[in-house]
């Protein structure tokens, strides 16, 4: 896979670089160069007017670039001086560590830029954003004279988030230079001096923050031209299937109210964090919601746990079917009859011979490319996978399905071949809600688009609408 | 596929050498004796692959075995039928067990952590409730049970082996309790996902082998014609072992009552054969741990080689 093909980046001493882009668009992976973790296939980097190449990031860290990182990569259970100092203490005799001079260097820092932390406190206790100004301390105190933050507001609360914003202005009037990720559009104007826009791995757009308009910007993000492998004829929904109303889990769901008919695909935009896993989560009884109402085929109906869901007719293709879809260790029969033993058995005993056939059948329904029910589902690619997922949801005959990122890493001729699952499913009378961070995958394939922002529904739109209508609903705040 | 069939091999190869080297191997009283020896590790292993294969493990079967041994033999010696003791004796371990399945589940402690502390919990009631003596007082018609005559040629306890193991193979192999314990121990989360009633089949499987350690504790006592609240002492180690040789992974998803046996044949032909070729028996030790590193290593070899 290549996530980066012609990427031109330039930061100078205090300036504040936003790096932008969709998801996927190759942010990360531009930042993970920069900072050592990843080597590049070719291009050169110049830091400081002499050509650099790291092999690893202690190599970047020692040149003076550090990076903040959106999962915290601290020591929960040391103090903020030891995690601060970790790996570049002292070296005394016999391993001793200075402690008490670590904890007072620790401290004069924390005191010189206003973080509201204590050097004596214990990491694992400190929420995402006092995690993330450790790492801020930890870069300031190697010395670094880049720093890279990667989307550090998505786990912030508004004023934890305004604390970091304090903090980045700081170190730009301290001449350090900040690469700051963010695909949230209303962060920009708040600390952004420069941006550098990258598309499919490509630099599309660099230049100074006040010369761009929001929808130049949008524009550029998205692109012109999309390219559509699939487009999905929209079919005439049927009877309601699945109602939910003021479903919320604080603090991710707030009040999220929509319906689902029979034949139905409707997709669910939004940003990383904007709380789409999770509603598919506290729909299929994860996660225990704490208030709302969910009617299936017009019946309210309790679910408590994946159970009680799988018995009401819900399906959930979950994002990570690696960890959580599939037990890779076992055959492909074994999975796709994992939630219907109940068909293939009688007062306990399963019959094999049925469930061989049900194998099968499953299998050629969804042209699925394995060597035999008892080949190991981790032999499989990505995309047979997924299909393993799907047929084991179609074996107990589930009518609601919820795909989350249904085509994640899975290569394109598959992801057509998904769609024309989900499309036979629909026109078969399921009803489904597909939720993806591809915005031209839910342009052709779903019938309307539900937007969700912050934990709230941020609107619906209809089959036809354009790619910047969703990304201004998924991306702004109300007031703008 | 050559290196699954290691075990088999293993044992094998192991039967043939010991046959070879010593002429006392091949006789029936010292089959018989191998056989009676490996019984009860086996019985507990063919539970203790069940709870592998889940994903968990279970550190109390010694102190369970102890419990229910002792608790059928004190009925028996206050004038219980034969029946009713070995009957209580099953529902004495698999309470045990249901205990251990209850509190791993509904605590969500680790299998380790909570049969670390019942093994002190059951072998410390064991001995209370004993006060620490043995019971004597057996009608001696209860040896039948441990030393029972040959049916067929067969020791009496081999059929019973060969019962448990059938069925333990059904249930692995062919019924919904062993599908899911596969699939929660290939992962956890999938299976829960899928709808699996994971804290139900959990609490079963660890009831399941604790009504089989019932048994083994009192073919145990049947053998030593006393119920010694001693009993059983390091035979979670050796249960394990069996598991393991066999082909048992302690990741869960992995694991068959054939490899189980053979992983127990394997431990007791390599005591009993160190026995007969006069090996220091401290040695044996040291064969019997080096075989279950050398065991899991090849099977480690094995998976690193198909994944890629």
């Amino acid at each position: 896979m290549t996530a980066l093909r012609a990427a031109n980046l330039a930061v100078e001493a205090g300036e504040v670089h936003l790096l932008m882009g969709e998801n996927g668009a190759g942010k990360s992976t531009l930042a993970k160069i920069v900072a050592g973790m990843l080597a590049p296939d070719g291009g050169e980097m110049r830091f400081r007017d002499a050509p650099v190449r790291f092999r690893n990031p202690a190599e970047a860290a020692a040149g003076g670039i550090a990076m903040v990182h959106q999962e915290s990569l601290l020591a929960p259970h040391l103090s903020v001086a030891e995690n601060i100092f970790l790996g570049r203490e002292e070296r005394l005799p016999l391993g001793w560590v200075p402690r008490r001079e670590i904890v007072e260097r620790a401290r004069r820092l924390i005191a010189q830029h206003r973080f509201p932390l204590q050097a004596e406190w214990r990491v694992g206790k400190l929420s995402p954003a006092g995690k993330q100004m450790v790492e801020i301390c930890r870069a300031i105190e190697q010395g670094s004279s880049l720093l890279i933050f990667d989307e550090p507001t998505s786990s912030l609360t508004a004023s934890e988030t305004q604390e970091v914003f304090r903090i980045v202005r700081e170190l730009r009037a301290r001449q350090v230079g900040v690469i700051y990720i963010t695909h949230r559009l209303e962060e920009l104007r708040a600390v952004g001096d420069r941006v550098t826009v990258l598309r499919d791995g490509e630099t599309v757009h660099s230049g100074t923050l006040a010369e761009l308009s929001m929808e130049r910007l949008i524009q550029h993000m998205v692109g012109r031209e999309v390219t559509t492998l699939y487009r999905r004829e929209p079919a005439t929904p049927g009877d309601e299937m699945l109602r939910v109303t003021g479903l919320t889990r604080a603090p991710l769901l707030e009040g999220i109210s929509f319906s689902l008919r029979a034949g139905e695909i409707v997709g669910l935009a939004g940003l990383i964090g904007a709380g789409r896993t999770e509603l598919c989560r506290a729909l299929f009884g994860i996660d225990r919601p704490d208030a709302g109402e969910v009617r299936i085929g017009g019946k309210v109906t309790r679910i408590r746990n994946p159970r009680d869901a799988v018995r009401a007719g819900l399906a959930l293709i979950p994002e990570d079917r690696q960890r959580t879809g599939l037990a890779t260790g076992l055959p492909v029969a074994y999975n796709m009859t994992m939630a219907s033993l109940g068909r293939v058995s009688h007062l306990g005993f399963l019959s094999l011979g049925s469930e061989r056939s049900l194998t099968s059948d499953q299998a050629r329904r969804l042209r699925l490319r394995y060597d035999g029910p008892a080949q190991l589902a981790r032999r499989l690619s990505g995309g047979n996978q997924q299909k393993v997922v799907i047929a084991k949801w179609l074996a107990c005959g589930a009518r609601v399905f919820l795909f989350d990122e249904p085509t994640k890493g899975i290569d394109v001729g598959a992801k057509v071949e998904v769609f024309e699952t989900m499309d036979e499913l629909a026109r078969g009378g399921a009803a489904i809600l597909m939720v993806s961070s591809e915005l031209a995958e839910l342009q052709s394939v779903a019938d309307r688009i539900l937007v969700m922002r912050q934990g709230r529904l941020a609107g619906e739109l209809p089959h036809g609408a354009s790619q910047e209508e969703i990304l201004r609903l998924a991306a702004f705040q109300e007031a703008s | 596929m050559i290196q699954r069939l290691l075990p088999f091999a293993t044992l094998a190869g192991l039967f043939v050498a010991l046959a070879i080297a010593s002429p006392h191997f091949l006789t029936g009283p010292n089959l018989s004796t191998v056989v009676r020896q490996t019984t009860v590790i086996n019985i507990i292993a063919l539970g203790m692959t069940l709870i592998i294969i889940s994903g968990g493990i279970d550190l109390s079967v010694g102190s369970i075995l102890a419990f229910g041994g002792f608790l059928g033999t004190w009925v028996l010696a206050q004038g219980t039928s034969i029946g009713a003791s070995i009957a209580l004796g099953i529902v004495a371990g698999s309470v045990c067990g249901l205990m251990n399945g209850l509190l791993i589940t509904r605590l969500r402690v680790n299998p380790f952590i909570v049969t670390l502390g019942t093994m002190g919990i059951f072998r410390g009631v064991t001995l209370l409730i004993s006060n620490g003596l043995p019971v004597h007082q057996i009608p001696p018609r209860f040896s039948v049970l441990g030393s029972g005559s040959d049916m067929f040629g067969i020791p009496l306890v081999l059929w019973i082996l060969l019962v448990c193991a059938v069925m333990m193979h059904v249930v692995l192999e062919h019924t919904r309790l062993g599908r899911y314990a596969f699939a929660i121990g290939s992962n956890p989360d999938a299976a829960f996902y899928s709808g699996i009633p994971v804290a139900f089949d959990v609490t079963c499987v660890y009831a399941i082998a604790g009504a089989l350690t019932g048994l083994s504790g009192m073919i145990e006592a049947s053998r030593l014609m006393s119920g010694q609240p001693t009993a059983g002492q390091g035979y979670e180690l050796q249960a394990i072992a069996a598991v393991v040789i066999g082909g048992g992974s302690l990741r869960g998803g992995e694991g068959s009552v054939l490899g189980t046996l053979v992983g127990a044949f394997i431990i007791g032909l390599l005591s009993d054969g160190s026995d007969l070729l006069g090996i220091n028996p401290y040695w044996q030790q040291v064969i019997i741990g080096g075989v279950i590193i050398l065991a899991v290593c090849l099977d480690e070899l094995r998976k690193r080689r198909t994944v890629t």
